[in-house]
């Protein structure tokens, strides 16, 4: 009797949690962090795929099956993001692409290596990530330790002799941060003379500033995110520091502007992979032309197009290998070469890291472009 | 010493935020034994508040830079002491009787409401107060330029401050405030509107909470939903230290409070200021258990 | 004595079916296609679950206002990170450890600040957990690997069995909930537990009564510590990573919330009270943007419909009709009008 009744209350219950399933259709799922800080990455990013997937279908989807998007909202926090995985990976999908901050995509790894789902991070470049041995990780956001270098290179190209590194106690500044430190100290060619890090989401940071006009550096590289720097270069004009602040991919962000002010902003330079307005590829060109249409405006930035490319990754796969997790990762770490994709062609090794060298060194004019510089 | 001096500057000048806002804690407190968490999202509001008229109203080119952030104030002022009117009107009311805790917690709901409908309204993103409202020059104060929206800020902080103590002090409304502080029942006796007196407390205080919100706005350049949950608890930790309940107590825990942390950020180190902060916090505490300026209450038998 | 057995009874007997009907709903929900979801749900309830009641002993029980209780969650989780990630042992070695660290730390720093009254108390704990959290974010002693955390803890294996999936881990988690509820429910009802209570109303009387208030109070801080350091142990294969951002000062509002609206003190109250707050916060998710908007409009409306608490705080009751008579006045008298009905403790 009991045993009747427990199995009966089990079905019930099991029916009403029940989802739909779609059989012909190929479902992706997508993490990406819709509120919480990086909320303008996380929309523009869920903006991107939905366009591509409307224009994938339109042109018939993967091989006569739609596509579909499941979306789960990782709030920008570590959290939030393991939360939002699980979910994921509780609706099967085989492959998922985010997210944006190398702390968030963290907290999801182990859940969905556990699931077997394929996952590749968009905006996440922290080292360790890919160096866990994962065999279904990847990412087409490059890694810190290529930034490191190139932020060093572009340093000593500019004629800086001695450096202030701030960080934002972010996994990612925090990572950059040592990584472009021992560059230096490897190299020998500029020196650090301040190693300190601001508290993220203040509103006045002029202690910090005040600290660096005493340490007198010849240039201030700060490795944390947009927000900050716009208020930095902002606080930094006002306070009479003089030494010009140079920041890292993070950095690369519209809001910027709007948030310093053209003036402030002036003169501010950034390492960063190419803009798609500075590709000129009739794949970006296209996709561009498209998202202008559909939006009136360009992407924000660069990291939800690098979702883009995750997305064409894993269409080249499917179509080639179909939906299984384990053919997907396989096709991405040995078959995928030299895909076109929106921000360069992409290719993965045998960790899930992009193959290639993306970082260019870019310059905001008086209007509050972002100028790419000649190498 | 000139960087001394600056970081001195500096920490005075987050701290009159910090005592402003603080003042709104202490007040609250002083009346209901509250502790009003949803207070910081008040000190947000108004600071939305006061970016929403300077752009509606495109004030900016077409009124005098010197009278825009008075209009910002006193309006912004005005907007959210209707909210904490409302907020105690609908969240605390009803709990007046309850266990106290209880309206902690409620407290607690309405900051969260509060930051998520700003949230909604405004986008999540960071907005920023256009650079170039006001462009004072630097003054000199032993030999180092100092800025003058320091001086502003720290000015126009201890005039609200001198205000409300003047206020509380020497008005018959001031000693009716004071009296239900004490004790709501024997002031009820003695013919004071005590429902009254509670939310006249909650438009001052809010309204000074917008006042600074404001003033954060229009010099520090960027604010953002959540700001309220940090700047709220650090009020709230001001206030504490300064003895809660003690407006001249609220003002000097503020100014402490930012100094401490820009000597710790300046000398110490950027990354443990907030952690040094609380720590002398809680050595105060140890030392003084009820505050600098908080009273030593016996305890009633 | 009667009325006294009953109750104990009603609430045993509540508990068993409460515990059985979960284990069949997870059986369910393993069995149904989307059910996951709803198993990590209700295994982070659980683990909110253990750790007010932990948090229940110290602001419930003891009335004291403790608002950081997550510092020593953290530090539980954080103690289980290193041993397991970086020293390599087993999970279920680093138990007793995390548990004794974290009730030595809540004793050393409560040590100094435990006189402090109400509100200032409060202030403390805050300012501890905050303190803690930023020591963990600056890789303190380079144990906690700053802001990432500490990543690739192992699941808890157990003779031979390894708890990976979230139904697994279900039994785990809601297994520990249940011997947390039975001894922490015998924990109320003992000397000791009826001296933190006599504490909590009345502190004066209790001193006077012989009752070692500060002594008390420290150990109701570390034994509510030490049972919060194990949920740390559990939690960290849970979640698997480890790092700063999920001990934040807002959990411990929540875990406050979860404790005051329970009714203080009250045990079934708590577990009610982390289903309506955890579970909501997770179910809320569906409506996007809207969810925590939602989510603060309810603790408002909640505690406003209820501002006693789900459940009443239940006092101690004692049965006075067999005193009828037995003194010549006052008592009596009194004990008489009231006869048959309980005296009751006033808050």
């Amino acid at each position: 009797m009991i045993k009747k009744t427990m199995l009966a209350l089990a079905t019930g219950v099991s029916l009403a949690f029940a989802f739909p399933a779609f059989a012909q259709d190929v479902r992706i799922g997508l993490m990406a962090g819709l509120t919480g800080p990086y909320a303008s990455e996380g929309q523009d990013t869920k903006r991107i795929i939905e366009l591509m997937i409307e224009d994938l279908n339109a042109k018939g989807g993967i091989n006569g099956n739609k596509v579909q998007l499941v979306i789960e909202d990782d709030g920008s926090s570590p959290g939030t993001a393991a939360t939002a995985a699980t979910r994921l990976a509780s609706t099967k999908v085989p492959a998922v692409i985010g997210t944006y901050g190398s702390a968030v995509t963290e907290a999801s790894q182990d859940i969905f290596d556990e699931a077997g789902i394929v996952q590749i991070g968009t905006g996440s470049t922290s080292i360790r990530l890919t160096e866990k041995g994962y065999e279904r990780f990847f990412r087409t956001a490059p890694r810190d330790d290529e930034q490191g270098r190139v932020a060093e290179e572009s340093l000593n190209k500019l004629g800086f002799k001695t450096v202030a590194i701030l960080h934002d106690s972010t996994a990612y500044a925090k990572g950059l941060a040592d990584e472009l430190k021992a560059q230096i100290d490897k190299n020998g060619r500029v020196n650090t003379v301040f190693f300190d890090a601001l508290v993220p989401g203040e509103s006045d940071y002029s202690v910090v500033l005040t600290k660096l006009k005493s340490a007198n550096p010849d240039a201030i590289f700060f490795t944390g995110y947009y927000p900050e720097v716009g208020l930095l270069l902002r606080q930094k004009k006002e306070i009479g520091l003089d030494a010009p602040i140079i920041g890292g991919d993070a950095s690369n962000h519209v809001d910027l502007i709007k948030i310093a002010g053209k003036d402030a902003a002036k003169g501010y330079r950034f390492i960063s992979p190419p803009l798609p307005t500075d590709l000129d590829t009739p794949v970006t060109k296209e996709f561009l032309a498209s998202y202008k249409a559909k939006y009136g405006t360009y992407p924000g930035s660069i990291w939800s197009v690098a979702s883009g490319d995750a997305f064409i990754a894993l269409v080249e796969a499917i179509k080639a290998k179909g939906a299984d997790s384990e053919a997907i990762a396989d096709y991405l770490h040995n078959d995928l070469k030299d895909v076109q994709g929106l921000s360069g062609k992409i290719s993965f090794n045998e960790k899930g890291d992009r193959v290639g060298d993306l970082y260019r060194l870019y310059e905001v004019d008086g209007d509050g472009n972002f100028v790419l510089q000649p190498e | 010493m000139d960087i001394f001096i600056t970081q001195l500057s500096n920490g005075l000048a987050i701290g009159s935020i910090y005592a402003l806002v603080a003042l709104g804690y202490t007040m609250v407190y002083g009346i209901l034994r509250l502790i009003n968490f949803a207070h910081g999202d008040l000190f947000t509001i108004g600071a939305y508040f006061g970016l929403t008229i300077l752009v509606s109203f495109a004030l900016q080119g077409n009124v005098s830079p010197l009278i825009i952030p008075w209009i910002l104030i006193i309006m912004a002022a005005i907007g959210v002491a209707i909210i904490g009117f409302l907020l105690e009107r609908v969240a605390y009311r009803p709990l007046r009787n309850a266990n106290r805790l209880a309206a902690v917690v409620s407290a607690f709901g309405a900051s969260i409401f509060f930051a998520n409908a700003l949230k909604l309204i405004y986008s999540p993103n960071r907005q920023s107060y256009p650079a170039d409202i006001i462009n004072l020059p630097n003054i000199p104060i032993f030999g180092v330029d100092i800025q003058s929206k320091r001086l502003i800020m720290f000015g126009t902080a201890v005039l609200l401050m001198a205000l409300l103590y003047w206020y509380i002090n020497h008005t018959r409304t001031g000693t009716a405030i004071r009296a239900v502080a004490i004790d709501q029942g024997a002031a009820k006796l003695m013919g004071i509107n005590v429902n009254k007196i509670i939310s006249l407390v909650f438009i001052i205080g809010p309204a000074l909470g917008g006042a600074a919100g404001v003033l954060m706005g229009l010099f520090y350049g960027q604010i953002h939903p959540e700001m309220g949950f940090s700047f709220g608890l650090k009020a709230f930790v001001a206030a504490i230290i300064g003895g809660i309940g003690n407006i001249p107590g609220a003002m000097l825990g503020g100014l402490l409070l930012g100094v401490v942390e820009a000597i710790a950020g300046g000398y110490v180190s950027g990354s443990w200021k907030d952690a040094i902060a609380f720590g002398a916090l809680i050595v105060i505490l140890i030392f003084r258990p009820t505050g600098i300026l908080g009273e030593r209450v016996a305890d009633k038998i | 004595m009667e009325a006294l057995k009953q109750t104990r009874h009603i609430g045993f007997w509540t508990g068993i079916v409460f515990f059985a009907l979960m284990a069949v709903l997870a059986i369910a929900l393993e069995s149904s296609s989307g059910g996951n979801t709803w198993l990590r749900t209700l295994n982070n309830i659980g683990i909110f679950t253990a750790l007010a009641l932990s948090l229940n002993i110290i602001l419930g029980q003891t009335g004291l206002f403790n608002m950081g209780h997550i510092a020593f969650f953290a530090l539980g989780a954080y103690v289980t990170a290193v041993l397991n990630s970086v020293l390599g042992w087993p999970i279920i070695y680093t138990l007793p450890f995390a548990a004794c660290i974290t009730a030595l730390f809540a004793f050393v720093v409560a040590l100094p600040v435990i006189h402090l009254r109400g509100d200032y108390l409060l202030v403390v704990t805050i300012g501890i957990s905050e303190i803690l959290r930023i020591a963990f974010v600056n890789d303190i002693f380079g144990l906690t690997q700053g802001p990432n955390g500490i990543t690739g803890i192992q699941r808890i294996e157990l003779f031979g069995y390894r708890f990976m999936s979230q139904f697994a881990q279900f039994y785990l988690i809601w297994g520990f909930v249940a011997i947390t509820a039975c001894l922490f429910y015998f924990l109320e009802h003992s000397r000791f537990g009826r001296a933190l209570n006599y504490i909590k109303y009345d502190e004066v009387a209790a001193s006077g009564n012989g009752v070692n208030i500060v002594r008390y109070k420290l150990i109701a801080f570390a034994l509510g510590a030490f049972w919060a350091g194990m949920v740390g142990t559990i939690y960290a294969p849970f979640i698997r990573t480890i790092s700063p951002g999920l001990f934040e000062f807002k959990e411990s509002v929540l875990l406050f919330a979860i404790v005051i609206l329970a009714g203080g003190g009250n045990i079934v109250g708590i577990v009610l009270a982390s289903f309506l707050l955890v579970g909501m916060r997770d179910v809320l998710t569906m409506f996007g943007d809207w969810s925590m908007l939602l989510f603060g409009l309810m603790m408002v409306v909640i505690m406003i419909i209820r501002p006693q608490g789900i459940m009443k705080p239940r006092r101690r009751q004692y049965n006075a009709g067999h005193l009828v008579g037995k003194f010549p006045s006052g008592i009596g008298k009194k004990a008489g009008l009231s006869a048959g009905n309980q005296a009751e403790v006033v808050e």
